[in-house]
C-alpha cells in the first residue's frame, strides 16, 4: 500500500486533535507549550504534504515559517515561563486569572 | 355705521378689560360702573343699527381683517348687521345691560366683584362676536369664547366644589358638542371651499342631500351642547351654581340660546333639509315636555327655572325645525325678556333669603317683596302665555305652526307642555309669595332688593309686557331674510277653539297651582309623604338617573380606564417592553462576563468551541452550496 | 454679514459659550442673557431681511467638507424653518433670563448656549451629515442638563433619554447612506445636499424602505406612541428650564424632519404610510390624554399633553396638503409657546414648594391670583381656545386632514374634548376649591424674573392667535412648494390623488435630469 495524501492528512488530524485536547486539557503551562507545538507541527505536516502533493514548494516554506516563528514563540513564552515561576513558584494556569473580566 | 357697529362689537371688551384691570385690587363699584355704562353705550349703537336696518333695509358688512389665510382657505374677521343679527345684538345687549346694573347692587358684597364683571363683559363681547360674525369660524369664536365665560362664571365662586364641578361640567360637554360643530364646518369648507355665510349658502344647493344631510347634523350637534338639548342636557341645571345674574344673562337669555340662533341663520341649509329639521322638531318637543317634567317637582328655584328654559328652548326648536325660522327668532326674544325677569326676581328673593333655595322655606313673602312679587308675577304669565303678554304672541305661535305643519304629535306635546309650564311656573310663585310665612321657622329675614336693582328690572317687565305688540313690525323685519310664511289656521272656529282652549287650559293650570301651593298645609317635604314615595316623584327629582347614569356609565368608567391606561397599559407594557430591550443588553454583558474569567485554559475551551462552530457553518453552507439544486427540488416537494 | 447670518447664528452662541468659561462666577448670569439677546436680535434680523415671497432656501451657505462624498456644510432657511429658528434664540432667551437660582450656573449657562447651537444648527442645516451631527449634539446638552441638575431620578432618565433618542437616530443615519449611495447610483456623483435629494425620483419599494428607516429617528424624537415613554421621564426629572427647551424646541426637530426629509423625499410612501401614522397620532392624542388625566404630578400632566399634542401635528403633517401642513408648523410654534409656558409656570409652582404633586396644591387661585391667571390663560390655549395661537394650528391641522379621512378627523377631533378634561381637572385641583394645606397659605405670587418669561410668551399666544398672518404668509409660499414638489414627484395614482396639484412653478431642475 502506498502512502498518499490521505494518509499524511489523517496523521494531521490526529496530532491536532491530541494538540487540542492537551491545549484545552493540560493545566501546566509547560505542557501547555507543549501541546501547542504539536497542534503547530500537525499543520506542518499537513503543509508539507500538500505541497508535495500538488509539488508547489510555498507550502513547504510556510511550514518553515511555522517553524521559525514558532521557536521564536517557545523562547519568548519560556522565558515569561520562567519569570512567573520565579515569581509565584507555580506554573499552574489556575493561579494566572489577571485578566479576570 | 361702520363705527357703530364698531362700538357695539368693542364697548363690551373694553369694559371687560378696564374691570380686570382691577381684578387683583379689592372691589371698587368703578369696576363695576364703568362696563355697565359701555353696555349701555353698546346697547345704544345696536339701537341705532336696528333703527337703520328696520327704516332702509339696509344691511352693514364690514371685514375688519383677517385671521387665517393659507392655502385656498381665507377666514377674515367679518361683521355682518342683517335682520337676524341685529335682532339678537338688541337682545344680547338689552338684557346685558339690565343685568349688568342689576350685578353692582347683587355683587355688592361679594369680594370678586370687579371680576365678576370683567368675565361678565368678556362674555357680552363673546355673543357679539357670535352673532355678528359673517363666517362660521367667527361663530366658532364666539361659540367658544361664551363657553368659556359661561366656565369662568359658573365656577365663580372657586372655592365651592360644586360650583367648580359644575363649570368643568358644562366646559366638557359643550366640547363635545363642539366638536360636531366643528367637524360641521370642516364639511362646509371641503365642499363649498368657504366658510362665509353667503357663500357657503350659495353653493349648498349644488351639493347632494347626503352632504347637506351630514352637515345639518353635525352642526346641530353643535346646536344641541350649547343650548342644552338632550341628551347634553344635564350641565344646565348644573350651572345654576354660578351668581343669578349669570344665569338670567347666559343660561337663560342668551348663551343658551346660540344653538337656536345657529339654526336660524343656517335656514338655508335646513330648508334643503327637511328630515333634519322634522327631527330637530321632534327633540324639540321631547326636551320640552322631558325638562317641564323635572320641573314640576324641583326644590331649588333656580333649577326649575333652569328647567324652564330647557323647556322653552325646545319650543324654540320645534318653530326651527319645522321651517318657522322668524318665530324661533322671536319666541327667543320674547323667551330672552321674561326669562331673565324671572331669574332676576328669584336673585331677589335668594338675595333676602341669604342664598337659600328651597320653595318650600320661605312662603308669604309677597308681604315684604312686593315689587319682586309683581315682576315675577308678571313674568311667570307671560311665560305661561296668558293674552296680551309676550309668551301668549310667541308660544301660542309655536304652536300654530305645529298644527299648521300637520305635525299633530308635536302639537299636542307642546300643548300639554304649555299647561305644565303653567304649572310649574306658578307652583314656584305661590310657594314663594304666598301661603303661610314658612320661613319664620327658619330664622330668616327677607328684605326687598336695592331700589337701582327693581328699576333696573323694569325694562324687561315692559318688554316682557308689551313685546308681543312688536310681532307685525319685527316680521316684516326679519322676512327680507328669513323665509316668510305666515302661520294662520285659515278656518276661522279652528283658530278660536284652538287660541280660547289653549288660554282655558292655562288657566286652569295656574288655577290648580294656586290652590295646591297656597293651602295652609303646606310644609317643608321630608321625605315621608306619600307623593315622595310614589315611584314617579322619584324619577323626576332624580332627572330620570340621568346624571347617575353619566357619572356611572361615563365618567367613572373614563377615569378608571386613564388609570388603567397609566398603571397597566404605559408603564407595565409599553415602558417596560423598552426597559426590557435595554435589560436584555445589560443582562447579556451580565452573563456572558462569567466567560472572562482570566484563566487562560476556559478561554482556550472557548477559543475551541468558537473554531468548531465556525467550521461547521463552513461545512453546512459548504454542503448547502453545493447541493443546493437537490435542496430546491426536495423544498418544492414539500411545498414549501 | 447677512451672506453668513446662518452661520453666526449657529457659532456665535457656542463661541461665546466658550468665552464663557473664562467669565466670572458673578457676571455670568448677565453675559448669557446679553448673548442671548444679541443671538434673538439676529435672529429677528434674519425675519426681517427673510422674503416672504420666495418659497424656497434664503441666506444660503456653502463650504466644502468632504468634497469626495458629497458631504459639504450647507445651510439656509425657508419659512418652514424660519419661525423655529426665532422660537429656539426666543426661549433660549427668556430661558436664562428668568434662571432661578441654581446651582452651578455658569455651566448651567454654558450648556444652555451649546444647546442653542445645536438647535439652530439642526433647523438651518440643508446636508443631511450637517444636519446629523447637529441632530446628535443636541443630545449632549441635554443630556448634562438633565443628569446634572435634574430630580432623584436623572441619571436613569438621562441615559434612557440618550440611548432611546440615539438609537432611533441610527437607523435614521443609516437610510441617509443609503440615500447618498441611491444619489451615486443614480447620478454618478455622491451627494448628502438635500436639495439634491429633491430632485430625485425614488422607486416605490425604496421609498418605503427609506421612509421607513427615517421615521424611526423622527418618530422617537417626537415622540409618537409607543415610543414615547422616554419623554415623562426626562420631563419628569429635567430641572425646569431643561423641560422648557425639550418640549418648546427638541421636540419640534422630530415633526420638522417629516416635513423636511419624509414628504418630499418620499411622497409616495407617505402616501403609503399616511393611515397608519394617522391611526397612531391618533392614539397618541387620545391615549395619552386619558394617561395625562390620570396623573397625579402636575407636570407629568403637562409632558403628557405634550405627546398628545404632537399627535395633531403628525397628523396635520400627514394630511398632505397645504391646509394640514402649515397648519402643523404653526401648531409647532404654538405648541413650543404653550407647553414651554406651562413648564415654566409648573417650575414657578415647584420653586415655592418643591412638590408637584396636585394634590399637594388647592385653592390656589386665591392665594396667587397672577398666577393663576396666567396658568389659566396657557390652559385655556393648551385647550384650544379659539384666538389663542394653538387653535390656529389645530384647526389648520384637523381641517387639512378631513380633505383625507372624515372619520379619522373625528375621532383625532376628540382631541379638544379630552384636552379640556386632564387640563380642567388638573386647574380644578391646584387652584379650585378651599386653601387647605398650612404651607400654601401664604405663598407669594409671581415674582418679577418670573414675569420676564411669562408676560412675553402670553403676549404672543394671544397675539399670534388674534393674527397669525406674519407667520402663515412665509409658512404658507414655502409649504405650497412642497406639497407641489411633492405631487409632481410622486408615482403612485393614489399619492396624485391625495397630493392636491397647485398648479405652480417650483424653482428648481427638472426631475428628470436627476436622473
Amino acid at each position: 500500500m502506498e502512502i498518499g495524501l490521505n494518509h499524511y492528512l489523517v496523521l494531521s488530524t490526529i496530532l491536532f486533535s491530541i494538540g487540542l485536547v492537551g491545549v484545552m486539557r493540560r493545566k501546566n503551562l509547560l505542557m501547555l507549550f507543549f501541546a501547542t507545538e504539536i497542534l503547530l507541527n500537525s499543520v506542518n505536516i499537513s503543509f508539507a504534504a500538500i505541497s508535495h502533493y500538488y509539488g508547489d514548494l510555498t507550502g513547504q516554506m510556510f511550514a518553515f515559517f511555522v517553524i521559525a516563528i514558532a521557536a521564536s514563540e517557545v523562547a519568548v513564552g519560556l522565558g515569561l515561563l520562567i519569570v512567573w515561576h520565579k515569581k509565584h513558584n507555580s506554573i499552574d494556569l489556575d493561579t494566572m486569572s489577571m485578566m479576570r473580566g | 355705521m361702520e363705527l357703530f357697529l364698531y362700538t357695539a362689537l368693542f364697548a363690551p371688551l373694553v369694559g371687560s378689560l378696564f374691570a380686570a384691570l382691577f381684578g387683583a385690587s379689592p372691589r371698587t363699584k368703578i369696576a363695576g360702573i364703568v362696563p355697565s355704562i359701555l353696555l349701555g353705550v353698546s346697547l345704544i349703537s345696536s339701537t341705532v343699527l336696528l333703527v337703520l336696518v328696520l327704516i332702509t333695509g339696509h344691511t352693514v358688512h364690514v371685514e375688519m381683517m383677517t385671521w387665517m389665510a393659507t392655502g385656498d382657505l381665507y377666514i377674515p374677521f367679518g361683521f355682518i348687521v342683517d335682520q337676524v343679527s341685529v335682532t339678537m345684538m338688541m337682545v344680547v345687549t338689552l338684557v346685558s345691560t339690565v343685568v349688568h346694573v342689576y350685578a353692582i347692587g347683587y355683587m355688592n358684597h361679594d369680594k370678586g366683584f370687579n371680576r365678576f364683571f370683567a368675565w361678565l363683559s368678556a362674555f357680552v363681547f363673546s355673543m357679539m362676536v357670535l352673532v355678528m360674525s359673517d363666517n362660521f369660524a367667527g361663530l366658532f369664536i364666539g361659540w367658544e369664547g361664551v363657553g368659556l365665560c359661561s366656565w369662568g362664571l359658573i365656577g365663580f365662586w372657586y372655592h365651592k366644589e360644586s360650583a367648580t364641578w359644575a363649570a368643568n361640567e358644562a366646559f366638557i360637554m359643550n366640547r363635545i358638542a363642539d366638536l360636531g360643530m366643528l367637524i360641521g364646518i370642516f364639511l362646509i369648507y371641503w365642499n363649498t371651499g368657504t366658510l362665509q355665510y353667503d357663500g357657503a349658502f350659495a353653493a349648498m344647493p349644488a351639493l347632494t342631500p347626503e352632504t347637506l344631510t351630514w352637515i345639518g347634523i353635525f352642526l346641530f350637534i353643535g346646536a344641541m351642547g350649547k343650548s342644552a338639548q338632550f341628551p347634553l342636557h344635564t350641565w344646565l341645571a348644573d350651572a345654576m351654581e354660578g351668581p343669578t345674574p349669570v344665569s338670567a344673562l347666559i343660561h337663560a337669555a342668551t348663551m343658551v340660546t346660540a344653538g337656536v340662533y345657529l339654526v336660524v341663520r343656517s335656514n338655508e341649509l335646513y330648508s334643503l333639509i327637511p328630515h333634519v329639521g322634522l327631527f330637530i322638531a321632534s327633540l324639540g318637543a321631547f326636551v320640552a315636555i322631558f325638562a317641564a317634567s323635572m320641573a314640576l317637582v324641583n326644590r331649588d328655584i333656580k333649577r326649575v327655572i333652569a328647567y324652564s328654559t330647557l323647556s322653552q328652548l325646545g319650543y324654540m326648536f320645534v318653530a326651527a325645525g319645522l321651517g318657522a325660522y322668524w318665530v324661533a327668532l322671536f319666541h327667543l326674544m320674547a323667551h330672552a325678556f321674561f326669562k331673565a325677569l324671572l331669574f332676576l326676581g328669584a336673585g331677589n328673593v335668594m338675595h333676602a333669603m341669604d342664598s337659600e333655595l328651597d320653595p318650600f322655606k320661605m312662603g308669604g313673602l309677597g308681604k315684604t317683596m312686593k315689587g319682586t312679587m309683581i315682576m315675577m308675577t308678571l313674568a311667570s304669565v307671560a311665560l305661561a302665555g296668558i293674552y296680551p303678554l309676550a309668551g301668549f304672541f310667541s308660544k301660542d305661535l309655536i304652536l300654530e305652526v305645529a298644527m299648521i305643519e300637520h305635525h299633530y304629535i308635536i302639537y299636542s306635546v307642546l300643548l300639554f307642555t304649555a299647561g305644565l309650564t303653567a304649572f310649574y311656573s306658578f307652583r314656584i310663585v305661590a310657594l314663594i309669595f304666598h301661603g303661610e310665612e314658612r320661613y319664620k321657622l327658619f330664622g330668616f329675614h327677607p328684605h326687598e332688593a336695592y331700589k337701582f336693582m327693581l328699576v333696573a328690572m323694569s325694562p324687561l317687565l315692559f318688554l316682557a309686557v308689551i313685546a308681543g305688540s312688536f310681532k307685525m313690525t319685527y316680521f316684516e323685519m326679519v322676512t327680507y331674510i328669513l323665509p316668510a310664511t305666515e302661520y294662520h289656521v285659515h278656518n276661522p272656529a279652528i283658530y278660536w277653539i284652538m287660541t280660547i282652549g289653549t288660554q282655558i287650559f292655562v288657566i286652569i293650570s295656574i288655577y290648580y297651582a294656586y290652590k295646591i301651593y297656597m293651602s295652609r298645609d303646606i310644609k317643608v317635604p321630608d321625605g315621608t309623604s306619600k307623593m315622595e314615595k310614589s315611584f314617579a316623584y322619584k324619577l323626576l327629582i332624580n332627572q330620570y338617573y340621568i346624571p347617575y347614569f353619566y357619572e356611572e356609565c361615563f365618567v367613572k368608567p373614563y377615569r378608571e380606564l386613564s388609570t388603567l391606561c397609566w398603571t397597566k397599559i404605559d408603564q407595565k407594557i409599553v415602558d417596560a417592553s423598552v426597559d426590557g430591550i435595554a435589560k436584555a443588553f445589560y443582562a447579556t454583558g451580565e452573563n456572558t462576563r462569567a466567560m472572562q474569567s482570566g484563566n487562560l485554559s476556559t478561554m482556550l475551551k472557548w477559543m475551541v468551541a468558537g473554531t468548531v462552530a465556525l467550521l461547521s457553518l463552513a461545512v453546512v453552507f459548504g454542503l448547502a452550496a453545493r447541493y443546493s439544486g437537490e435542496i430546491k427540488v426536495i423544498l418544492s416537494g414539500l411545498g414549501v | 454679514m447677512l451672506d453668513n447670518i446662518l452661520s453666526i447664528l449657529i457659532f456665535f452662541p457656542a463661541l461665546a459659550a466658550v468665552l464663557g468659561f473664562i467669565v466670572n462666577k458673578e457676571s455670568i448670569r448677565a453675559y448669557g442673557v446679553v448673548v442671548a439677546i444679541i443671538e434673538f436680535s439676529l435672529a429677528l434680523l434674519l425675519w426681517f431681511f427673510f422674503d416672504n415671497n420666495v418659497s424656497g432656501m434664503q441666506f444660503m451657505e456653502t463650504i466644502a467638507l468632504v468634497p469626495t462624498f458629497g458631504i459639504n456644510y450647507i445651510v439656509g432657511v425657508d419659512g418652514i424653518s424660519l419661525f423655529i429658528v426665532i422660537l429656539a434664540a426666543f426661549f433660549t432667551m427668556i430661558g436664562i433670563a428668568s434662571l432661578g437660582d441654581t446651582k452651578d450656573i455658569k455651566n448651567m449657562i454654558i450648556t444652555l448656549l451649546f444647546l442653542q447651537m445645536t438647535m439652530v444648527g439642526v433647523f438651518v442645516a440643508l446636508d443631511a451629515i450637517v444636519f446629523y451631527v447637529f441632530w446628535e449634539l443636541s443630545l449632549v446638552p441635554m443630556l448634562y442638563i438633565i443628569g446634572a441638575w435634574g430630580g432623584p431620578l436623572r441619571i436613569y432618565a438621562s441615559v434612557k433619554f440618550f440611548l432611546y433618542t440615539f438609537t432611533g437616530s441610527l437607523v435614521m443615519l443609516v437610510g441617509m447612506l443609503f440615500m447618498a449611495y441611491f444619489y451615486y447610483q443614480a447620478t454618478g456623483q455622491w451627494s448628502f445636499a438635500i436639495l439634491d435629494w429633491y430632485r430625485l425620483i425614488l422607486p416605490e419599494s425604496f421609498q418605503l424602505w427609506l421612509f421607513v428607516a427615517f421615521f424611526f429617528g423622527f418618530a422617537i424624537k417626537v415622540p409618537m406612541f409607543p415610543f414615547h415613554t422616554w419623554l415623562p421621564y426626562a420631563h419628569g426629572q429635567a430641572p425646569t428650564i431643561g423641560s422648557v427647551i425639550l418640549a418648546a424646541i427638541l421636540l419640534k426637530m422630530g415633526t420638522y424632519a417629516f416635513i423636511r426629509f419624509s414628504l418630499p423625499l418620499f411622497p409616495d410612501a407617505s402616501t403609503y404610510f399616511m393611515f397608519p401614522i394617522a391611526i397612531l397620532a391618533i392614539i397618541m392624542i387620545i391615549y395619552t390624554a386619558m394617561v395625562a388625566y390620570a396623573q397625579k404630578d402636575i407636570k407629568q400632566v403637562v409632558a403628557y399633553s405634550s405627546v398628545s399634542h404632537m399627535g395633531v401635528i403628525i397628523l396635520g403633517t400627514f394630511a398632505l396638503n397645504v391646509e394640514g401642513i402649515s397648519g402643523s408648523i404653526f401648531l409647532m410654534i404654538a405648541h413650543g409657546v404653550v407647553s414651554g409656558a406651562l413648564f415654566f409656570l409648573v417650575g414657578v409652582i415647584y420653586d415655592r414648594r418643591h412638590t408637584k404633586m396636585m394634590d399637594q396644591f388647592g385653592g390656589l387661585a386665591s392665594v396667587m391670583p397672577k398666577f393663576a391667571t396666567i396658568f389659566g390663560i396657557m390652559m385655556m390655549a393648551s385647550v384650544g381656545l379659539p384666538l389663542t395661537i394653538n387653535f390656529v394650528g389645530e384647526f389648520l391641522s384637523l381641517l387639512g386632514f378631513y380633505q383625507q379621512s372624515h372619520i379619522l378627523t373625528l375621532l383625532a377631533g376628540m382631541a379638544i374634548i379630552v384636552g379640556a378634561i386632564y387640563m380642567l381637572s388638573a386647574y380644578k385641583k391646584m387652584f379650585f376649591g378651599e386653601v387647605t394645606i398650612e404651607e400654601n397659605k401664604n405663598l407669594p405670587d409671581v415674582n418679577k424674573r418670573e414675569l420676564i418669561a411669562l408676560v412675553p410668551l402670553v403676549i404672543i399666544t394671544i397675539w399670534l392667535g388674534i393674527y397669525p398672518k406674519p407667520l402663515l404668509g412665509p409658512i404658507n409660499t414655502s409649504v405650497e412648494a412642497v406639497v407641489q414638489l411633492m405631487h409632481e414627484k410622486s408615482i403612485t395614482e393614489e399619492a396624485k390623488q391625495r397630493i392636491p396639484n397647485l398648479d405652480i412653478l417650483i424653482n428648481r431642475t427638472s426631475a428628470k435630469e436627476a436622473n
